[in-house]
């Protein structure tokens, strides 16, 4: 009962703090210490980045996609057609010509060295040249220095409301209010139903470890440091997090991780083919074999949950996941 | 090789031998045959081809005609061990930045002789110190190569191709750089070695104690024999370009050449 | 001489026995001595020690794999740069002059950017094949500048080479890594021993001892080079089929253990010069010095690697560089003035 009621405030404590009427054009809004103007709703958007995409699905603006770009995984299946009809520009980083191309009203952008001042793809500044406002998820630079560090320093812990004003902001721009509203309420539902989930359960001496991947199959694996959107997860959830570094992802050798012999292993799935630890069952086949790591509890005990890697980013995808995790650590099973 | 055998045959010879080293004829139609135990010396003019010979007669260059005889067998057919086992060739201004001590250097030598699992023996041993007593250098058998003065370490090169042992020396220039006493006493224990020797130099006073002298002018070999009968004042004007007499030292009755500008 | 060298031999393996243990017993978790002989009691003579069984990996597996992947590639690495030092007669020659870091980084960062990962090919098999073709490149090149095949002609071939593939790597880095492609590729490139496993280990132990053979059995060759290639010749050396052969020999040890371990600077070019400092040039001691030497140096800088910043593994190759130039520079120093 009360988790129903906590969840029913915060819900209209959303509503009240979004803007349910219709959006004032020209709108700007200050993105990542970039003010962007916006003249009217964009007809025509490019995305960079699997969660800037089907945050647009979610929000019903599957329309408005004229190419998609950087995908660490297929579609969700609710947007497969949908998704069937929009050109993907690459399946990772985009040229700037192909992007610019579509002749977009906006770019939605997942990370932000794909548009700072090194851009991969270009720099704000070029976009703005063509007046093509970019739009990056807050997630990526709110309390972010991305300049520092492999994938960029965490100044202070993830914060989920970064996601929800993604979702407010992307719905303000499109003038559909309401719909964001509404995700926002349904997402928030998804994480409440996770703590909820483990309510009551000592999780004290429970720990995790998230493994992304590794350059090569036995060298130093990329893993989840404090301060990060998997931290977040395993902080959201109670769970304590192995690994102490407060880089993003950074990487620790088998040693130090068998070491610390953490409850759970929880393993990103992806279909990029960069790095042969990519293949979810390539790092479940060298746990398994590995005559360290095949000892540690998780894998002795199958503790080894399989995530998408798009559930470890800020996205819509994590609260999914948090509900996976949650469902995980309360039964004691990985549910695959 | 008998004995009577290696007297008869000549120990080194080469037919109509001809160089071409970067569109240049360095070489060509030699046609020598050195005759066992002699002192041979080998006179000209800068570029006329002395060192080119001397390597070619060593083998470390290939003709590009002609053929060089060893000990009677074809040079370009015997295996470079072989060769080093009877030949051996003193450089010019062979040099090193390794601190390699005056024996070890000296102890090369006797590369040729040992195989990779052969140990450096007494016998060895013996024959090195005695390269090294031959050249008056046995007290810097410890010195390191980086100390030497230029003559030092041409004794010390000389007395590496002595540790060789070999039945024909090539002397490429070995006087540069000696002090007048050593220039002497080198060539007087050049000459008292009981092997073949050929000596390219350019002192030609010095070439008048040879048993033989060969005269290359641009690369052809224009005149060998007798030193006496092969260096008359003719031969120095054509090839050398300067006027030269005899005069006799009332010290030893010895001949000596006098030179005048032209 | 027969005399001094058997308890040379003696002090030389005890030495690095000594080395191999501390490798094994230091890492980046703590892990008592007690614990670290029981495991290898375990494994060499079935105590049965009642041992965890991480534990017990991370020793057997991980660290003494480790250990003496660093002991092999720093013996191999060390000998081939004894080798061309002699060959080249140049002091800065050493293994990856001819071309073999620079087209193994040019492989290896070929397989990680087209990910080539997920069919047969690993890093490290595109390093070797890398390395072996910027050899080829290099021979090729020396060759065509002119029939005398003499040193300069090689070192500048081998530059050229380098600069090529180098370029080429930072063509393919530039245009196609991310932030994250480029951070493995370049952990990978400093030389990393974090990867290395028993088969590592069967592959470069037998590659080093093979070269060290081959070196040992030409020592007095390499010898004879002393005052040049033709003195060698004039000693009764046949110099092309010689040289040939011995710098075959050290780009195939050099390219085998790039692709083990990345490219890891300093050791073949530096172990040789301090160990001809302390020894001579005499290359029947110079050889198996260096050797132990490199070998010694390598398994010190994974241990400092792995032990300088707590949790956090610095790559081996920043070590050695940080490691070995005081460490040359003291030698330098105290033989000044002696000749």
């Amino acid at each position: 009962m009360l988790p129903r009621l906590a969840t029913l405030l915060a819900g209209l404590g959303l509503t009240g703090l979004a803007q349910a009427a219709a959006t004032h054009y020209p709108l700007t809004l200050d993105n990542c210490g970039k003010p962007q103007t916006f003249a009217q709703a964009p007809q025509r958007a490019v995305t960079i980045g699997q969660a800037g995409t089907e945050m647009l699905y979610a929000l019903g603006l599957g329309d408005k996609l004229a190419g998609t770009s950087l995908w660490f995984n297929n579609v969700l299946p609710e947007y497969q057609a949908q998704n069937d009809k929009v050109p993907r520009l690459a399946d990772n980083e985009p040229s700037f010509e192909a992007v610019v191309g579509k002749r977009p009203h906006l770019v939605t952008v997942q990370f932000e060295w794909m548009v700072g001042a090194q851009g991969a793809v270009g720099t704000r500044e070029q976009f703005d040249e063509l007046n093509i406002p970019t739009y990056l998820l807050p997630s990526d630079c709110e309390g972010k220095d991305n300049l520092v560090g492999a994938d960029g320093t965490r100044l202070q812990a993830f914060q989920v409301e970064s996601i929800y004003k993604s979702v407010s902001q992307l719905a303000a721009i499109f003038d559909v209010p309401d719909r964001g509203t509404a995700l926002n309420a349904e997402l928030k539902g998804r994480l409440d139903s996770a703590k909820a989930q483990l309510a009551g359960k000592d999780l004290s001496t429970t720990s995790a470890l998230f493994w992304f991947s590794s350059a090569d199959l036995h060298i130093d694996p990329y893993v989840a440091g404090r301060q990060g959107v998997a931290d977040f997860m395993l902080r959201t959830l109670g769970v304590r997090n192995v690994v102490e570094s407060s880089e993003e992802w950074p990487t620790v050798g088998w040693e130090t991780l068998a070491k610390a012999n953490p409850t759970w292993l929880i393993i990103a799935r992806m279909d990029r083919r960069r790095y042969p630890a990519d293949d979810y069952r390539k790092k479940l086949a060298f746990l398994r074999s590995d005559p360290v790591t095949r000892n540690m509890d998780a894998v002795k005990h199958d503790r080894i949950i399989i995530l998408d890697a798009d559930a470890m980013q800020a996205g819509i995808r994590l609260f999914r996941g948090l509900q996976t995790l949650s469902a995980a650590f309360a039964s004691g099973k990985a549910a695959q | 090789m008998t004995v009577m055998t290696a007297v008869r045959v000549a120990p080194l010879s080469c037919q109509r031998l001809g160089l071409q080293l970067a569109g240049n004829t360095v070489l060509s139609g030699i046609e020598l045959s050195v005759v066992a135990g002699e002192t041979l010396g080998i006179v000209g003019p800068n570029g006329s081809g002395k060192s080119s010979l001397l390597k070619v007669l060593a083998g470390l260059r290939r003709p590009g005609s002609g053929s060089v005889q060893l000990l009677g067998e074809p040079l370009a057919q015997l295996p470079r061990r072989r060769v080093a086992q009877a030949l051996a060739l003193v450089e010019q201004q062979a040099d090193t930045l390794d601190a390699i001590s005056v024996f070890d250097a000296v102890a090369l030598g006797r590369t040729p002789w040992l195989s990779a699992l052969a140990p450096f023996s007494r016998e060895d041993r013996a024959i090195v110190e005695q390269a090294l007593a031959d050249l008056d250098a046995l007290h810097l058998r410890t010195r390191l190569w980086g100390s030497l003065s230029g003559g030092e370490r041409q004794r010390v090169h000389i007395a590496r191709a002595l540790a060789q042992r070999p039945q024909v020396l090539l002397l490429d220039e070995p006087t540069n750089h000696l002090d007048i006493q050593h220039q002497l006493g080198l060539l007087q224990q050049v000459q008292a070695l009981p092997v073949t020797t050929l000596v390219a130099l350019h002192d030609l006073n010095q070439a008048l104690t040879c048993d033989r002298i060969a005269v290359l002018d641009k690369g052809r070999l224009v005149a060998l024999g007798k030193p006496l009968e092969v260096l008359t004042p003719e031969r120095l004007l054509s090839t050398f370009g300067v006027h030269a007499h005899y005069l006799i030292d009332p010290f030893d009755g010895a001949r000596i050449l006098r030179f005048r500008a032209p | 001489m027969m005399m001094r060298l058997f308890p040379c031999i003696a002090v030389a393996l005890a030495a690095l026995l000594i080395a191999l243990l501390a490798g094994t017993a230091i890492g980046e978790s703590n892990l008592s001595p007690g614990v670290v002989g029981q495991v290898l009691a375990n494994h060499l003579w079935q105590a049965g020690y009642p041992v965890d069984p991480i534990d017990a990996g991370i020793i057997w597996n991980y660290r003494l794999t480790r250990t003496l992947v660093a002991a092999a590639c720093g013996a191999g690495l060390a000998i081939c740069g004894v080798i061309l030092q002699a060959l080249l007669r140049n002091p800065l020659a050493e293994p990856y002059l001819l071309g073999l870091s620079a087209g193994a980084s040019t492989g290896a960062v070929l397989v990680g950017l087209l990910g080539l990962g997920s069919v047969a090919l690993s890093m490290s098999g595109g390093a070797f094949i890398g390395a072996l073709a910027a050899f080829a490149l290099v021979l090729v090149l020396a060759r065509a500048a002119g029939p005398g095949s003499n040193n300069a002609q090689v070192i500048l071939a081998g530059i050229a080479g380098s600069q090529l593939f180098n370029a080429l790597t930072a063509l393919l880095i530039t245009k196609s890594a991310t932030a994250e492609q480029a951070r493995g590729i370049l952990f990978w490139l400093l030389g990393n021993l974090s990867g290395v496993r028993w088969p590592s280990v069967w592959l470069a132990v037998p590659v080093a001892l093979f070269g060290l053979v081959v070196c040992l059995w030409h020592r007095r060759v390499l010898d004879a080079f002393t005052f040049g290639a033709d003195s060698a010749a004039s000693l009764g050396i046949p110099v092309r089929r010689t040289r040939l052969l011995l710098i075959s020999c050290a780009a195939l040890v050099t390219a085998v253990m790039v692709s083990i371990v990345g490219a890891i600077g300093f050791v073949g070019l530096v172990i040789p010069h301090a160990l001809r400092l302390l020894l001579g040039p005499g290359h029947s001691r110079l050889l198996p010095a260096s050797a132990l030497g490199g070998a010694l140096f390598l398994v010190a800088a994974d241990i400092l690697s792995r032990s300088l910043i707590p949790g956090q593994v610095i790559p081996v190759g920043v070590v050695t560089a940080l490691l070995g130039a005081p460490v040359f520079a003291l030698i330098l120093v105290s033989r000044r003035g002696r000749p």
